[in-house]
């Protein structure tokens, strides 16, 4: 493998990174929006919520991908595998997300909010300033999580095209008939940056298991 | 619904108005019928045993709980319901609950914010007064309730009765018409009933209107105006303390009294009754 | 729309040979992950250092790797080691290797969690090694670790799907073949999701019935 190689897998690493950002970004908010409609139980919407959580919890990712990049341009709407592939990463993780949120809003303690209540504060001002805060602490760990697991599955990407990691790798593999050693690399980029992720995440927990012991 | 003029006088000048008011859950009745009101000034205490329907009637005043049946006035105002019978928006409903204050039997502080910031938290983003003229008020209160050297301490490192302290301090810090108190002290070891207590004394004498359901007779007997005996959720008897201890006119009062003489917050009832 | 789903239909043998696929490689690689996951939990919770420490490297390097790479290492690479395995082989080998590290992480996870007075009750009647292990440890850790280890199944279930791209004919595959040479790729797949989905249900039924047994017991 040349130097030239290296900097291709590296450049498909600037994708995946990007990719993977954009899709844990539009990923968290989406999946709040539909732990709220489940919480706050929205007729009709809280049902189509929870089934296309179930859905999207059991679908492969590789499968909705490749349903994306092939239905959507069959019914008449156009779209390249970047594209493609950021919706299909944020349908997944904003499924997963939703019910990491969920759980935390099912465990908020009912008697705060029946204090918020009866200082007269709106259904705004008590998400925005009573259980928001906090449920972002109870999620954290579990949504970074999520994260380590979105970036994990990004080699899908490759399947329709997208210039990422993977497809860096493939690609030299195929000209230098050495398909091993672009693979290594790929993997050699990948677990430091799944792994800060791990340590971030069980850091947050330690610290969270001594506070709740004081 | 004919009212006649004496009548609407009463309930105009009546803080809290309850009429007629019904609640189940299920096929449970808690509140069957209820009806009294609460004077500017007043102290009731609600009594009664466990499944009374106390608790119940109690948050169906600040619209917690919604009744079936009957309805709520607050300054002669309606609460909960629109003048032509709907629910009342959110804003609405709020704007009426920053005039009714409730100290809740577990505190309910907000973990995440600190003893100032539990009391400074809706006067500055409900009632919309600026940061210092909150802080202001909440170091007086907190100084009130003898919590001077807490004001930036997190809820999780105070004792039961500090923290219900911080919650009639929170309370306050609305300047409501009258402050709800579900049970205030049932939650805490027996050792700290008594610094809760005190500030609620010294809340009743300064003239506050306050209504509590609470077992701790001693409280209902030197602090209260009024007592409210209520039983299988309705009002069974009502009277001055001093009348409501010593003889008490109907039976089941008297059972209840008599259960309740054996027991720590009953000191002196049983003597009077003898 | 409908006529797309017809199309579909008359390929449901391609479909069907495709699902028996995923099943059959989900159900060897679970069952053979959480054997071998067992035992390498057993190192994991050992004290002496070396296996140890070989056994935490291993789970932590599977954990922080994503799975279509690890395929593609399998697969690229047992040649180089002389072995010759068929598509089929090297990803049912890929999917053992990787989640033995998840399962072993997983049992490691529940037995902390685990009481200790049955095992040294355990110990105190003679069990020792292996054979506490296996009837005094392991039983009540897999029934308390259900519900985890079954969502570790459907993990297992959808990293299988990855698996086409090394042309093994799974779900995902057949689906993806029917939908190039009929052009009906809306229907084609939502009939694959609509599989997986109920594939889904099948284990979380199965995980409710191994946290009742797991009730019964407590």
């Amino acid at each position: 493998m040349s130097a030239a190689d290296v900097l291709a897998i590296l450049s498909g690493a600037v994708t995946t990174l990007t990719l993977s950002a954009i899709g844990i970004l539009l990923g968290l908010p989406l999946g709040l929006a539909m732990a709220l409609i489940r919480w706050g139980r929205v007729p009709l919407a809280s049902q189509l919520v929870a089934a296309y959580v179930s859905l999207l919890r059991a679908t492969p990712l590789v499968t909705l991908l490749l349903l994306l990049f092939f239905a959507l341009p069959n019914v008449g709407v156009p779209i390249g595998p970047v594209s493609a592939g950021i919706i299909a990463l944020t349908m997944n993780t904003s499924a997963f997300n939703c019910e990491v949120w969920r759980a935390s809003l099912m465990d908020f303690p009912k008697d705060q909010l029946e204090a918020a209540q009866s200082v007269g504060m709106r259904a705004g001002l008590r998400f925005r300033r009573i259980v928001f805060p906090q449920i972002v602490q109870a999620s954290l760990p579990a949504l970074i999580n999520e994260m380590s697991l979105l970036i994990k599955v990004t080699p899908v990407l490759a399947v329709v095209g997208v210039v990422d990691i993977t497809r860096a790798a493939v690609r030299i593999g195929a000209q230098t008939y050495e398909p091993l050693p672009p693979f290594l690399v790929a993997i050699a980029i990948y677990v430091p940056i799944v792994f800060a992720l791990v340590t971030v995440q069980r850091r947050i927990e330690r610290r969270r298991r001594l506070l709740a012991a004081t | 619904m004919n009212l006649s003029p004496d009548a609407l006088d009463e309930r105009e000048r009546a803080v809290l108005s309850v009429s007629s008011v019904s609640k189940s859950f299920g096929a449970l009745q808690v509140l069957k019928d209820v009806t009294f009101s609460v004077a500017r000034g007043e102290t009731v205490c609600l009594l009664g045993p466990s499944g009374s329907g106390k608790s119940t009637l109690l948050r169906c005043i600040n619209w917690l709980e919604r009744p079936d049946a009957g309805r709520v006035f607050l300054e002669g105002e309606q609460v909960g319901l629109t003048a032509g019978g709907l629910s009342m928006s959110d804003r609405e409903l709020s704007s009426m609950r920053t005039r009714i204050g409730m100290v809740f039997q577990h505190f309910a502080l907000w973990p995440h914010l600190t003893v100032l910031q539990n009391v400074m938290e809706a006067p500055v983003h409900v009632q919309g007064r600026s940061k210092r003229e909150a802080r202001e008020q909440a170091e007086g209160l907190l100084a009130r309730v003898g919590l001077s050297d807490k004001l930036d301490v997190f809820p999780a490192r105070l004792s039961g009765g500090q923290k219900q302290r911080v919650g009639i301090a929170r309370a306050l810090a609305m300047r409501p018409a009258l402050i709800l108190f579900d049970e205030p002290t049932s939650a805490l070891d027996p050792e700290l009933v008594g610094e809760v207590l005190t500030v609620m004394r010294d809340l009743a004498h300064e003239g506050m209107t306050m209504i509590v359901v609470t077992h701790e007779m001693s409280f209902a007997r030197e602090a209260a105006n009024r007592v409210i005996f209520m039983d299988h959720g309705a009002i069974v008897e009502t009277g001055r303390p001093e009348t409501f201890f010593r003889s008490p006119t109907t039976d089941r009062a008297r059972q209840f009294l008599l259960r309740y003489a054996s027991s720590p917050g009953a000191a002196g009832v049983a003597g009077a009754l003898v | 729309m409908i006529h797309d789903f017809t199309v579909v239909w008359t390929e449901r043998s391609l479909m069907l040979s495709g699902l028996a696929n995923t099943v059959i490689l989900s159900v060897l690689s679970a069952v053979c992950a959480l054997f071998l996951g067992a035992m390498l939990a057993m190192l994991l919770l050992r004290r002496n250092k070396a296996p140890v420490v070989a056994a935490r490297v291993f789970v932590d390097a599977m954990r922080c790797t994503p799975f279509l790479l690890f395929a593609y290492i399998v697969y690229y690479g047992l040649p180089s080691l002389g072995i010759s395995f068929d598509n089929w082989s090297s990803g049912l080998l890929a999917l053992i290797i990787y989640n033995t590290a998840y399962m072993a992480e997983i049992l490691r996870g529940a037995a902390a969690s685990q009481p200790p007075q049955p095992v040294e009750a355990g110990m105190a009647f003679g069990f020792s090694g292996f054979g506490l292990y296996r009837r005094i440890v392991l039983p009540p850790l897999i029934l308390s670790a259900g519900p985890v280890v079954g969502n570790q199944v459907i993990q297992i279930i959808k990293d299988s799907a990855f698996l086409t791209i090394i042309a093994l004919p799974e779900l995902t595959h057949a689906a993806s073949s029917i939908q190039s040479r009929h052009y009906v790729p809306f229907a084609a797949f939502i009939s694959a999701v609509l599989l997986y989905w109920a594939l889904c249900l099948v284990v979380e039924t199965g995980v409710t019935a191994v946290g009742r047994r797991a009730d019964a017991r407590r």
